[in-house]
């Protein structure tokens, strides 16, 4: 049993949150108003090399561990940017780039990896489709194998990333009678015929992170494209549990960091009645819980970090109780943030009221409470 | 990185569990429901058993106090029966503990071997009407008469009271007896002149803990804790920070025990045709249990982990891990007694005892409020 993070690893999460505050969070709020996506922060963090962090040095990448990663969301998170750019990246790293890594030929890796490490090219990942979210394996999209080519219709909604994307992982099924054993993953690129993307949606948070449907009509992509074989699909989007129950939750650990230090210092700075409001314990035992929160969810997190360093298999339930706590409890403490700043955390100038939008997102994302819920009930009765 | 107990841990883990499931946990519902001259018996023999298989002094044998082994034994012995873990908590930790920590070699010497394998047991008395989370409120006096300190005054809640041989007694230095305004840990041992443990307390939970009142009227004392006075707030302060893990270890346990009990249930039991365990309503709750005692193991190790290595903040994690497990407890009894519904409800069904077991966690040594306060402070003032 060891707790602590290497001197290098510290190192790294010091030198991201410095340059984070620095260099990306000050463009965050105008960014977040616009609810566009901002190729400039983009810019900045392919510039600090975290749009490839864990990919081998040769194909663009840092080479780092999946703690490393986390601490990178953390960072950035702690440091005061948005949930939107930290989902835009997460998206891009985790979700499409990791799976090309994992389950890719070497020709598609040396395409991909490198032009999507270092930011030309931004990805995504095209599974949830509007009528299959938690029910995934009944997606409808269809991909038929014609000659040398696959042919994709269908349609995939609330794809982070969709409307900047360059290269898109998309499910689609090639057999709908063996349902998730028909399901097959491929590798589309931008301008493909018959691909086209609907208007971003407007959403409550993680705003930043633009979000819409994706269609394919009679789109025709070379059967090279084709990531991992036909009944690989399923196996490849469950792979994903891992980095979507640490890395991809670690922004919200960060997030709830920010807001803790937020809030004391304005509890110790605003008075009222002749005191600092810290006085009151009302306020005080908000900030407790937040500390709370911020301590087992850290453990939470970094446990399923390393456990896939140290080569164990993924603990199903470790990582489904990760989820589940940081996605709901997250989203209390970010209300108890807003509580404490009573009308101010009601402004839009105040970035507690952004914290708590961007938190709802933790219970709905990446399998929602319920279905964590499930996945523990389940396995406790078996 | 890396959040796997090591080998030597999980032999010592299963050891605990296999030996109590035995030995221990029969003896459950005896313990709570007997009349207390039984019971008093019945936790002797339960400790001098813990004391022979060598599981009483887990964590105490070392050079120094290991937390993380603290932290296992405590979980395994309290899911076995939560009052056993806590009368040895009592005698092994609380009053063991300081003893360890803080005595001369010689008393050392004498105490604390016979403690580990329950041939004597302790108690340690500090909590007064008016001194609870406040300690400092201390009104027990202690004054020197010739060799010895005389004290007197009322420690209105002491565990192991009554069958204990050794009782470490916090009093304040009377004028003339040295450290003044300050506080010592006397040594007072059973029969002492004197010492009256016979107002004996009935509790809701852990009725297998012989408390009671201890009143000292003129009672002799001939040492006081490491020989030198004034030093007794500091010396329970510390044992007490070093006590959250133990006291995780117990909400813990109890919260697994809960958790276990009405996993089976909802198995077991069918309503409509199938296991209630698959309707959500029930379903999630069991979710939500293994959730909240699962962080709450982590926490509990975490904090003995940053304890037995010194860091800076483990104090903070000591008090994050008590608040979260404290409450988490409770709320894994309740959602327990609500899945067995009425059959949860009956006298000496198990679920009914825990659920009175489990409110100690967030009452006990610092409760919720004390904790959130210094969690809270601690936060506040880096930010002044």
């Amino acid at each position: 049993m060891d707790f602590t993070l290497t001197d290098e690893q510290k190192m790294f999460r010091d030198t991201v949150y410095r340059y984070g505050k620095k260099e990306i969070a000050p463009l965050c709020e105008e960014a977040e108003l616009k609810g566009e996506f901002s190729f400039e922060i983009w810019k900045k963090l392919a510039d600090m090399g975290l749009l490839g962090l864990p990919f081998p040095e040769e194909l663009g990448g840092s080479g780092a561990d999946v703690v490393t990663c986390c601490l990178a969301g953390e960072a950035l998170g702690h440091a005061g940017v948005d949930g939107g750019n930290l989902l835009a990246w997460g998206a891009h790293t985790y979700l499409c780039a990791c799976n090309i890594f994992s389950f890719g030929t070497e020709e598609q890796k040396k395409k991909y990896i490198p032009r999507l490490a270092s930011g030309e090219w931004i990805g995504c990942m095209g599974l949830t489709e509007p009528g299959s979210g938690s029910d995934a394996a009944s997606i409808r999209t269809t991909a038929v194998k014609k000659g040398d080519k696959y042919v994709l219709n269908g349609s995939k909604t609330f794809i982070t990333n969709a409307p900047v994307a360059d290269v898109i992982v998309v499910f689609a099924t090639v057999d709908r009678a063996k349902k998730h054993e028909g399901i097959a993953a491929f590798i589309v690129e931008k301008g493909t015929p018959g691909l086209s993307t609907g208007q971003p949606f407007h959403k409550m948070g993680c705003k930043c992170s633009t979000t819409s449907e994706v269609f394919f009509e009679d789109c025709e992509i070379p059967e090279e494209n084709l990531l991992g074989s036909e009944n690989d699909g399923w196996m490849i989007a469950l792979s994903g549990v891992e980095w979507d129950r640490s890395t991809l939750l670690s922004p919200f650990l960060g997030a709830s960091i920010y807001a803790l230090e937020l809030c004391a210092k304005y509890a110790n700075d605003r008075y009222q009645f002749n005191r600092p409001i810290r006085k009151f314990q009302g306020v005080q035992h908000r900030i407790a819980d937040m500390k709370v929160f911020v301590e087992a969810a850290r453990l939470a997190i970094y446990r399923v970090a390393s456990s896939k360093d140290n080569g164990q298999m993924l603990n199903p339930l470790q990582a489904a109780v990760n989820k589940v706590y940081v996605g709901d409890v997250g989203f209390e403490m970010a209300s108890e943030a807003v509580q404490i700043f009573g009308g101010y955390g009601f402004m839009h100038e105040y970035p507690v009221e952004r914290n708590f939008r961007d938190a709802r997102l933790g219970a709905i994302g990446g399998g929602t409470s319920d279905i964590m819920r499930m996945i523990v009930s389940r396995i406790m009765l078996m | 990185m890396d959040y796997e107990l090591t080998e030597e841990q999980k032999k010592l883990q299963q050891d605990v569990a296999a030996f109590c499931i035995k030995e221990i946990a029969p003896e459950a519902q005896k313990l709570d429901e007997g009349p207390r001259e039984e019971v008093c018996k019945l936790m002797e023999r339960n400790l001098k058993k813990l004391g022979k298989a060598g599981f009483l002094g887990a964590g105490l044998e070392g050079a120094a106090i290991d937390l993380i082994d603290c932290y296992i034994a405590g979980e395994e012995i309290t899911k076995a029966c939560a009052s056993t873990y806590i009368s040895a908590r009592s005698s092994v930790f609380m009053c063991g503990g300081i003893l360890k920590l803080f005595a001369t070699p010689e008393q050392k010497k004498r105490f604390l071997p016979a403690l580990m394998k329950a041939e004597m047991i302790g108690a340690l008395a500090y909590t007064e009407a008016e001194a609870g989370s406040d300690i400092a409120s201390v009104s027990t006096t202690a004054r020197k008469d010739g060799d010895v300190w005389v004290l007197n005054g009322v420690k209105d809640v002491v565990a192991n009271a009554i069958i204990a041989d050794v009782l470490l007694v916090l009093a304040r230095m009377e004028k003339g007896a040295g450290s003044e305004d300050g506080m010592s840990l006397f040594i007072v041992e059973k029969g002492a002149r004197g010492l009256d443990i016979n107002d004996s307390l009935e509790t809701m939970g852990l009725r297998g803990v012989p408390v009671s009142v201890v009143k000292l009227e003129n009672c002799e004392a001939k040492e006081i804790v490491g020989g030198e006075t004034g030093k007794g707030y500091e010396q329970l302060e510390r044992i007490l920070k070093m006590g959250t893990v133990g006291i995780v270890s117990f909400c813990v346990g109890v919260g697994k025990s809960c958790m276990e009990k009405a996993t089976q249930h909802a198995k077991a039991k069918k309503s409509f045709g199938k296991p209630i365990g698959l309707y959500q309503g029930v379903g999630f709750k069991l979710a939500d249990m293994f959730t909240y005692n699962d962080l709450g193991r982590m926490l509990g190790l975490r904090a003995a982990w940053a304890m037995n290595e010194g860091e800076n903040d483990a104090d903070i994690l000591g008090s994050c891990a008590k608040l979260f497990a404290g409450e988490s407890a409770t709320k894994i009894a309740n959602l327990a007694m609500q899945v067995f519904a009425g059959h949860g409800y009956i006298k000496g069904t198990d679920i009914e005892r825990l659920y009175r077991d489990a409110r100690f966690g967030e009452i006990c040594e610092g409760p919720s409020e004390i904790q959130r306060t210094i969690i809270a402070n601690n936060e506040l003032d880096k930010f002044m």
